[in-house]
């Protein structure tokens, strides 16, 4: 396609395009109607300030919040099938922004507060932010003794909402 | 500091887009540092350490790589280009340089706000609002500079290059906006919607700014540097429907399915203009080969471009549900994200600096050289660095596939390929600095006496 040598002409396909681009791949998606699923978490003021500590310390570069259906209940984290079931959109119903992520340097932690004795257990949250390779030797996760014990209570209060 | 002299912003931005690679740089080697020997960053003390932690200093690496180094460097190379396309003076140099510092002032401000924690939180998006509004307006002040040089245009025949430009800005510009939200503060929507604009957003940030102002430069340099026209001059309307392909950056997510298929059939269709460019690219260069032995811009392009032509094999791929499952979220995708900043649009990027800061100061450049080691250094550890990253990502969607060894069994295996990156990283960096150098002796070696400047000759093609 030889395209004119007229500026309005162009500038005008290119708009479309653009605008056709945001009404079907992002408004009409938008309308897909999604209810909030058992696992929403309406969060409390401490739950949400530590989620705003996990925003601020970029947690979720290496921390998905994402099962995907083909690994649902199979992939190991601890145990076999322990990563947990599919992730559902209305999951994410009150989150914002959403922490989905694209790199598992470290586990998922979609369901992080279902793995008995780990995920649900203050002591092993907070023992692990201040020195991870204590709890989890190999671990390549940076150590977060510079936050304060309140900074540490609200990440992990919102730690256990990952259920 | 508001110079009227043509082709002075042009060069100032290139001074700016080189300081803005060496920081960029210096952070994502850090960055692998801490990935291979995570306890070097344990005994720190406690008053530096939040602003060097791995999740706060991630986002710095890639803001100002991609807004710093690579968006700076293409504008220097677009201020420069543009007025000789179109046989007309840059519309305003005052404007230019006010573009300038505007921009230095955004990623500056970048720099220092990302390490202090200040984010909204979505990848590629983290800038917080001031600077969203900061980063639309430098794109605008840059649309109305291309778009008021084209309009004055004496050259009536535009060139494909001048044609990218223009389509670029304008559909960046409402696709940060959407992408960003910048009429809210807090910049991030609700529940899945948040994730779904997000990679609309980074999508067409690849794709409407780096891919297709990058494909204008790269068909601008080609025939310049095989004095060859280029093969075929029909367009490879890029944005047009790859805009829609937004959503194969997460695919059996918790996305409606039928956004998912839309998003590959797009993904695949998006191999058309894909190869278009690459026959074109590759029959202007034909019986031409030759002249990379010696040019070392035209061996940085053309190895970009086979750089890039890899990239779009590898997209296309990762665009497959299957093929997506199992490398997503592995260190595949970090190799395929430097293959297409750092092995083709940053070598792109090096080539129109090594064909245009020359013209622009009125001297050969310092040291052929240094051009040979940066050559040579810069593509032999990148290559390590992505051969590496893409082994080690195989490796762990292996091992997780299998759904019996602990995670932390999978994130140990990765020590020797992390090494191998940081050491392939190193040594592209070194290479770097023999860039920077190079650039920075060739700008304050004093012109010859007598010779005109020949950023003031404005000649068309």
């Amino acid at each position: 396609m030889i395209v004119k040598q007229n500026l309005v002409y162009y500038v005008s396909i290119s708009v479309i395009s653009l605008l056709l681009g945001i009404i079907v791949t992002i408004v009409i998606p938008a309308q897909d109607p999604v209810t909030p699923s058992p696992l929403a978490e309406r969060y409390n003021d401490l739950e949400l300030t530590g989620r705003e500590i996990y925003k601020r310390e970029g947690c979720h570069y290496c921390h998905t919040q994402q099962v995907r259906a083909p690994e649902a209940n199979r992939v190991m984290i601890h145990q076999k099938g322990d990563i947990g079931p599919e992730s559902l959109p209305g999951d994410y119903y009150y989150q914002s922004p959403v922490f989905w992520g694209t790199e598992r340097q470290g586990p998922d932690l979609a369901h992080l507060a279902s793995r008995e004795g780990i995920g649900d257990n203050v002591q092993w949250h907070l023992q692990h932010f201040k020195y991870p390779r204590g709890m989890s030797p190999g671990s390549v996760m940076p150590s977060f003794d510079y936050l304060t014990d309140a900074e540490l209570d609200a990440l992990t209060a919102y730690m256990l909402t990952l259920k | 500091m508001f110079l009227d002299e043509p082709g002075s912003a042009s060069r100032r931005f290139f001074y700016s887009a080189i300081f803005w690679l060496l920081t960029p740089g210096l952070i994502g080697l850090t960055l692998a540092t801490f990935l291979y020997v995570p306890a070097v960053y344990d005994p720190l003390p406690l008053a530096i350490k939040p602003f060097l932690s791995f999740g706060r200093l991630r986002p710095a690496h890639v803001n100002l790589a991609i807004f710093g180094w690579l968006s700076m460097a293409y504008v220097g190379a677009i201020l420069f280009v543009v007025p000789r396309l179109t046989r007309a003076k840059l519309y305003s140099e005052r404007l230019a340089h006010l573009n300038l510092w505007l921009w230095n002032l955004m990623i500056l401000s970048a720099l220092i706000t990302l390490p202090l924690g200040l984010t909204q939180g979505r990848e590629y998006a983290e800038l917080i609002w001031p600077l969203d509004l900061l980063l639309v307006l430098n794109f605008i002040l840059l649309g109305l500079n291309v778009w008021g040089t084209v309009l004055r245009r004496t050259e009536k025949k535009l060139y494909i290059s001048v044609w990218n430009f223009m389509v670029a800005i304008i559909i960046f510009v409402p696709v940060y906006a959407v992408g960003n939200k910048i009429w809210d503060p807090n910049g991030a929507y609700t529940g899945m919607t948040d994730n779904i604009v997000n990679y609309f957003y980074v999508h067409n940030l690849f794709n409407s700014w780096f891919t297709t102002a990058g494909v204008g430069l790269a068909l601008y340099l080609l025939p310049k540097l095989t004095d060859k026209p280029l093969y075929s001059h029909r367009l490879a309307l890029w944005g047009l429907w790859s805009v829609w392909a937004g959503q194969h950056h997460q695919l059996n997510s918790p996305a409606p399915d039928w956004l998912e298929y839309l998003t590959i059939v797009f993904s695949i269709l998006a191999a058309v203009p894909t190869i278009a460019f690459t026959v074109n690219f590759f029959k202007t260069l034909e019986g031409k080969w030759h002249r990379a032995a010696d040019d070392v811009a035209l061996r940085f392009l053309v190895t970009g471009a086979i750089f890039w032509a890899l990239t779009c094999v590898q997209g296309v791929a990762q665009s497959f549900r299957n093929f997506s499952m199992a490398v997503h979220f592995t260190n595949w995708v970090v190799g395929h994200s430097h293959l297409a900043f750092v092995a083709d649009y940053s070598f792109w990027a090096f080539g129109l600096i090594y064909f245009i800061v020359p013209q622009l100061v009125g001297r050969p450049l310092y040291s052929r050289k240094l051009m040979e080691w940066h050559y040579w250094l810069t593509t032999g550890g990148m290559t390590v660095f992505m051969v590496a990253l893409w082994i080690a990502g195989l490796i762990q969607a292996q091992n997780w596939a299998t759904n019996s060894v602990p995670f932390i069994v999978t994130v140990k295996a990765m020590a020797p390929y992390f090494l191998l990156r940081l050491l392939g990283g190193l040594t592209a960096g070194a290479g770097i600095l023999c860039f920077a150098f190079n650039i920075w002796q060739t700008a304050r070696q004093p012109a010859p006496a007598g010779a005109p400047s020949p950023a003031v000759v404005v000649s068309g093609d």
